[in-house]
C-alpha cells in the first residue's frame, strides 16, 4: 500500500467521527437539546479528565475488562470445542445441534433470573452471562466453518494418506480460520455489550455501573464519557482480533 | 505384468432414488510405463473411473487391480492431478509439494531435497515460497503436477489437468507433461476431452461413450503421430477419434482417409 493510499484511507475513516462531533457541538451550542440531555463535547471531555484524574474511570474500566476477559475466555474456549465437535461429527450434531439452537434463541437477559437463583448475584453471574453471550456466536460460526471445508480439499488429504491429525491441522483448521474469527469477533462484541448490561442491572462497580449512576444523578456528561470509553475499547479489541486474523491468514493475498 | 487391470467394473449412483449407471462393464489393462488417454464427452464416467483407481470409491461389480493388488483405498503408489489445482491455499508452493511427503517415510533432509528436485522438474524453483493465490493457473497446475509426482508413484492419474487453462498455456504444458512423464518412466492415465492433446501425449487411446459410461474403442497411436501435430498421421488419428465421438470433420466426410486408415 502506498503512503498516499494509507493517508487517504485514514482520512476517509476519520471523516465520519469528525462530522458527528461537529454536529454534536452545533446542537449543544445552539441549545437545540437541553443540557441535561446532551451536554457539550467540552463538558464531556472535562468530566472524562476529572474521572481519569481521580482514578475512578481506570478502576471501573479494569473491572469491566477483567469480567469480559474471564467470560470471553471461558465462552470462547468452550465454544471452540463444542463448535468443532458438532461441526466435525454429524452424529454429535444430530444429538446436540437442535437443543443448542433452541437454547440459543433464549434472550440472554432471560437467563438472569434463573442464574441469580443458581449462583447468586455475585461475580459468577456476570462471568457466566458474558460466557454465554460469547459461546453462542462462537459455536455457530465455528461449526459452520468446520462443516464448510471444501470436500475437494478433504479428498486431497485422503489421496495423500493424511492421518486424522494432519487432516485437522493441515486442512480443516486452516479452512475454518475465517469462520472462527468471525465467531470470536461476534463473541467479543456480545461480551462487551453484556458486561455493560449486567453492570447496569446488577453491580456496584464497573463501567456499566458508572453509566447507571450517572443516569440516576442526571449527569449525562458522565454517561457520554463512558460511551466514548466503551467505543474506543470496543474498537481496539476488534482491531486486535482483526490483526491476529491477518497474521494467521497471510496466505489470503489481498489487493495491495 | 500389467500396472493396472480393470475387469468388468460397474458403478451405479442413485440420484433422487433413480439409478444412474455411471460405468457399465469396463475392462482395461495398462502396461508398465504406458501412457494411456481416455477421451469422451462429459458425463461418460471418466472421473468416476479415476476415483475407483484412486480408491476414493468402490465398484459395485468387477475389480480394479494396481500392480497386481486389488485397490482398497488411496495409496502413495498413485498420484493424481485434478482439473482444478486443489493446492492448499494456506501452504506455499514448496510446502504444498512437501505435504505429499508426510507419509513417505523420508527424513526431513531427504524431503527438502525431493521437493526441490520436483519443483525444478516443473520449472518453478523461483516460486517455491509463493502462495497459490499468487500463481497463475498454469503455474498452480505445475505445482499440482509436482505434488502428484513427488512420491515417485508408479501410476500418474490426470483428470483433465489442462482443461481449465488458456490455449497457449495448455500447449506449453502438454509438451512439459510429455517430457516429465517420459523422463520418470511413470505409467500414466490421462482423461481429457481434447482429442489433440490425447493423440499428442498417449501411446493408446480409449474412447468412452455416455449413458451408461462404457468403452467403445481402443486404438494404438503411431509414435510418428506425436512428432508433428500437423503431420498427416496425426490428423488421421485425430479425425478418426473425433468421428468416433460423433464429430465429423471435413476430411473424413470427403473420404480422405478411406484407403490410409
Ligand atoms: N457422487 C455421485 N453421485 C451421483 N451421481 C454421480 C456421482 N458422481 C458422478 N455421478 C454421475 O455419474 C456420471 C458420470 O460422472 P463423471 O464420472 O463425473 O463423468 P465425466 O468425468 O466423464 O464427466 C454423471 O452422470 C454424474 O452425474
Ligand atoms: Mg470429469
Amino acid at each position: 500500500m502506498t503512503i498516499r493510499r494509507a493517508v487517504s484511507r485514514a482520512i476517509a475513516g476519520i471523516a465520519m467521527p469528525l462530522l458527528l462531533l461537529a454536529a454534536w457541538s452545533l446542537i449543544a451550542r445552539e441549545g437545540w437539546l437541553p443540557d441535561q440531555i446532551l451536554p457539550a463535547p467540552g463538558v464531556v471531555l472535562a468530566t472524562l479528565k476529572e474521572f481519569i484524574a481521580s482514578g475512578d474511570l481506570q478502576d471501573a474500566t479494569l473491572i469491566s475488562l477483567e469480567r469480559v476477559a474471564k467470560g470471553f475466555a471461558a465462552g470462547a474456549v468452550a465454544g471452540l470445542g463444542f463448535g468443532a465437535a458438532i461441526g466435525l461429527s454429524p452424529r454429535l450434531n444430530r444429538l446436540f445441534g437442535p437443543t443448542f439452537l433452541g437454547l440459543a434463541q433464549v434472550p440472554l437477559l432471560a437467563w438472569m433470573p434463573v442464574l441469580i437463583l443458581l449462583v447468586g448475584i455475585d461475580e459468577g453471574l456476570k462471568v457466566i452471562l458474558i460466557g454465554i453471550a460469547t459461546f453462542i456466536p462462537v459455536v455457530l460460526n465455528v461449526a459452520q466453518g468446520f462443516r464448510d471445508v471444501p470436500p475437494a480439499l478433504r479428498e486431497v488429504g485422503a489421496v495423500l494418506l493424511f492421518d486424522p491429525w494432519s487432516m485437522l491441522t493441515q486442512i480443516v483448521l486452516p479452512a475454518a480460520v475465517p469462520s472462527i474469527f468471525t465467531g470470536l469477533r461476534e463473541g467479543l462484541a456480545n461480551a462487551w455489550q453484556t458486561v455493560i448490561a449486567v453492570e447496569v442491572f446488577a453491580s456496584s462497580e464497573g463501567l456499566g455501573y458508572l453509566m447507571a449512576w450517572g443516569r440516576q444523578l442526571f449527569q449525562l456528561d458522565l454517561v457520554l464519557a463512558v460511551v466514548v470509553v466503551l467505543g474506543v475499547i470496543g474498537f481496539a479489541l476488534n482491531w486486535g482480533l482483526a490483526r491476529l486474523e491477518r497474521r494467521l491468514d497471510r496466505w489470503q493475498v489481498r489487493p495491495a | 505384468m500389467f500396472a493396472l487391470e480393470i475387469t468388468g467394473v460397474d458403478r451405479t449412483f442413485h440420484v433422487a432414488g433413480k439409478p444412474v449407471p455411471a460405468l457399465r462393464d469396463i475392462s482395461l489393462s495398462i502396461r508398465e510405463g504406458e501412457f494411456v488417454a481416455i477421451v469422451g464427452g462429459s458425463g461418460c464416467g471418466k472421473s468416476t473411473l479415476l476415483r475407483l483407481i484412486l480408491g476414493l470409491d468402490r465398484p459395485d461389480r468387477g475389480e480394479v487391480r494396481v500392480g497386481g493388488q486389488p485397490v482398497r483405498g488411496p495409496g502413495l503408489d498413485r498420484g493424481i492431478v485434478f482439473q482444478e489445482h486443489r493446492l492448499l491455499p494456506w501452504l506455499t508452493a514448496e510446502t504444498n509439494v512437501a505435504a505429499a511427503l508426510r507419509r513417505s517415510g523420508l527424513d526431513s533432509a531427504q524431503r527438502r531435497q525431493r521437493v526441490a528436485e520436483y519443483l525444478d522438474l516443473v520449472g518453478l524453483t523461483a516460486f517455491a515460497k509463493a502462495w497459490p493465490a499468487q500463481l497463475s493457473g498454469g503455474m498452480a497446475q505445475r505445482v499440482a503436477i509436482a505434488r502428484a509426482l513427488v512420491n515417485r508413484p508408479r501410476f500418474l492419474l490426470l483428470d483433465e489437468p489442462l482443461g481449465a487453462l488458456d490455449a497457449l498455456t495448455r500447449l506449453r504444458l502438454q509438451a512439459e507433461l510429455a517430457r516429465i512423464v517420459r523422463h520418470g518412466g511413470t505409467t500414466a492415465l490421462l482423461v481429457t476431452h481434447d482429442v489433440d492433446e490425447a493423440v499428442f501425449l498417449a501411446d493408446r487411446l480409449v474412447v468412452m461413450q455416455p449413458h451408461p459410461g462404457r468403452i467403445s474403442d481402443v486404438l494404438t497411436v503411431d509414435p510418428a503421430a506425436r512428432r508433428d501435430r500437423s503431420s498427416a498421421v496425426f490428423l488421421r488419428v485425430r479425425d478418426k477419434v473425433l468421428g468416433m465421438l460423433g464429430v465429423e470433420t471435413e476430411a473424413v466426410r470427403a473420404g480422405a482417409y478411406e484407403t490410409a486408415a
